[in-house]
């Protein structure tokens, strides 16, 4: 379980998180939907420890993760994954090498066991064929699946991801939602997908919060927010 | 005088950032957690990368040595002497340097660019997600490894650049060979390779420490790596130039 209270964070002027107060129960999938520059990607960094807030906290099984140092934080956060915008694949390593990475650094396994691990892995977001390339031999949407292997190698018990079908056609952003949606419940993971895309976040999602200049202005699963009379929100949704 | 001041604490919270980025590396080195896989292939991509251009300057730059060095000493019925000229200038001064500047400009701007390019892909805080930390990942083999390639490729340009000044002095200016290489051997004792080399040790660290940090900072796409790789070269080169004097004069205040 995921609680944020009172977090707020300030880059020089301006207020990019203002106050947002959060609870992610365990195994569910949240979307946080909003306009871009509204704070979203923000956000997840925060719940990944990768900035610190100014005010408020973030408690994730009841460990507040901004009072942590990093190094307890690099601890943290290998049971979570965290899936990039563009992927963030090492361009060094092939797409293989990329998703073993975690069991490399983190696991005991033998080359074997690593060999049999990332093959299933690679198979579950249908990249089976394409373990030899390099990232940048990748169209996008296979950037996206080979970046979220890498995150769930370690079979995470949560699961961050930052707009996964942006730039997509609505094809592969129709996929590649309904892949992390498989992939949560098979895992039972606690999911937090940011997004614009209205039409598969509401597909995919348990919760959706609407977050507008940093602040939540609307919550709820995705039926409850489509009957929502305000005006905002129906702006949004429309 | 405003943006006066606002430059000068930029310039001090800068170099305190490098030098807590500096502190960092040293903390993983004492720790010795140190991939030494990563460091076997960043020695051989740094020094692969400056070994023939190293080799060719050197070789150049001994040769006009000999050329000038005999005119000069011509004058003085002192034509001898040239292979000591050549050899001593090349180990206390000009190898450990043009090396140096050489090594910056190849390793430093391709380390810089490299973990520039990381970092505006967000590869670098993909690594922190990972639970590895970037530092111990990809700075601190990369900096071991210009510890390890450059004083090599220093020792290698003395070597190439005597037999650039070896080959003048013996074809055109009919020098006997054996004299040549007598003369030179006889030039160098320890103090004169030491005070050259032990600069080439501070010049490793130097290239390695900036080019690494700058990658880190890198913002702002592809033109802030270009950026970003110009300003590490260049800093690379100014911190070579200033601790080359400092260096050189402390070194012949206790060494002479
Ligand atoms: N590291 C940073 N430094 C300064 N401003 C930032 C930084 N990261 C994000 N911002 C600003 O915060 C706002 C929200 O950004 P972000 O969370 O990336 O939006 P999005 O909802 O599109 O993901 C933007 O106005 C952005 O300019
Ligand atoms: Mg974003």
């Amino acid at each position: 379980m995921i609680t944020i209270k009172g977090l707020s964070k300030r880059f020089d002027q301006q207020l990019v998180l203002d106050n947002i107060n959060l609870e992610i129960k365990k195994g569910e999938l949240l979307v946080i939907l909003g306009e871009s520059g509204s704070g979203k990607s923000v956000l997840l960094q925060h719940l990944m420890g990768l900035l610190k807030p100014d005010q408020g906290s973030i408690a994730i099984d009841g460990q507040d993760i901004t009072k942590m140092k990093e190094w307890q934080l690099l601890k943290m956060r290998k049971n979570i994954g965290y899936l990039f915008q563009e992927g963030a694949l090492y361009d060094f390593m092939t797409v293989f090498e990329n998703v073993a990475f975690p069991l490399v650094e983190h696991t005991q396994l033998k080359r074997k066991d690593i060999k049999d691990k990332v093959k299933r892995v690679l198979k579950t977001v249908g990249l089976e064929e394409a373990g030899n390339k390099f990232p940048s031999e990748l169209s996008g949407g296979m950037k996206k699946r080979a970046a979220l292997a890498r995150a769930i190698v370690l079979d995470s018990k949560i699961l961050f991801c930052d707009e996964p079908t942006s730039g997509l056609d609505p094809i592969k952003s129709r996929s590649i939602s309904f892949l992390i949606k498989k992939i949560s419940s098979e895992l039972h993971c606690t999911t937090v997908v940011t997004s614009h895309d209205i039409r598969n976040s509401f597909r995919i999602a348990d919760q959706v919060i609407l977050i507008k200049e940093g602040k939540v202005v609307g919550s709820g699963t995705p039926r409850v927010l489509q009957d929502s009379q305000d005006a905002f929100i129906q702006e949004f949704l429309s | 005088m405003k943006t006066f001041f606002s430059a000068l604490l930029n310039f001090v919270v800068g170099t305190g950032e490098a030098l807590f980025f500096f502190g960092d590396v040293c903390v993983h080195l004492l720790k010795g957690k140190i991939r030494w896989g990563e460091v076997l292939k960043q020695i051989y991509e740094q020094g692969v990368q400056s070994v023939i251009i190293i080799a060719l300057t050197s070789f150049a730059t001994g040769a006009v040595l000999a050329l000038q060095g005999y005119v000069m000493l011509n004058r003085f019925g002192a034509k001898e002497n040239v292979a000591q000229l050549v050899a001593l200038s090349l180990v206390r001064e000009l190898s450990p340097v043009f090396s140096s500047f050489i090594f910056s400009g190849k390793a430093g701007a391709r380390i810089a660019a490299e973990l520039g390019t990381m970092k505006v892909s967000d590869q670098v805080t993909a690594t922190r997600t990972l639970g590895v930390d970037p530092v111990e990942f990809l700075v601190v083999p990369r900096i071991l490894a210009c510890f390890m390639v450059l004083p090599g490729l220093v020792v290698f340009s003395e070597l190439i650049g005597i037999l650039g000044g070896y080959t003048i002095g013996v074809f055109d200016a009919n020098i006997q060979s054996s004299a040549y290489i007598h003369q030179t051997i006889r030039a160098i004792n320890f103090v004169d390779f030491f005070s050259g080399f032990i600069k080439t040790l501070f010049f490793a660290a130097i290239i390695g420490w900036v080019c690494c940090y700058q990658g880190f900072q890198t913002k702002g796409g592809s033109l802030g790596v270009g950026q970003y790789t110009t300003k590490a070269v260049a800093f690379s080169y100014i911190m070579v130039v200033l601790f080359n004097a400092v260096l050189t004069k402390i070194i012949l205040t206790f060494w002479g």
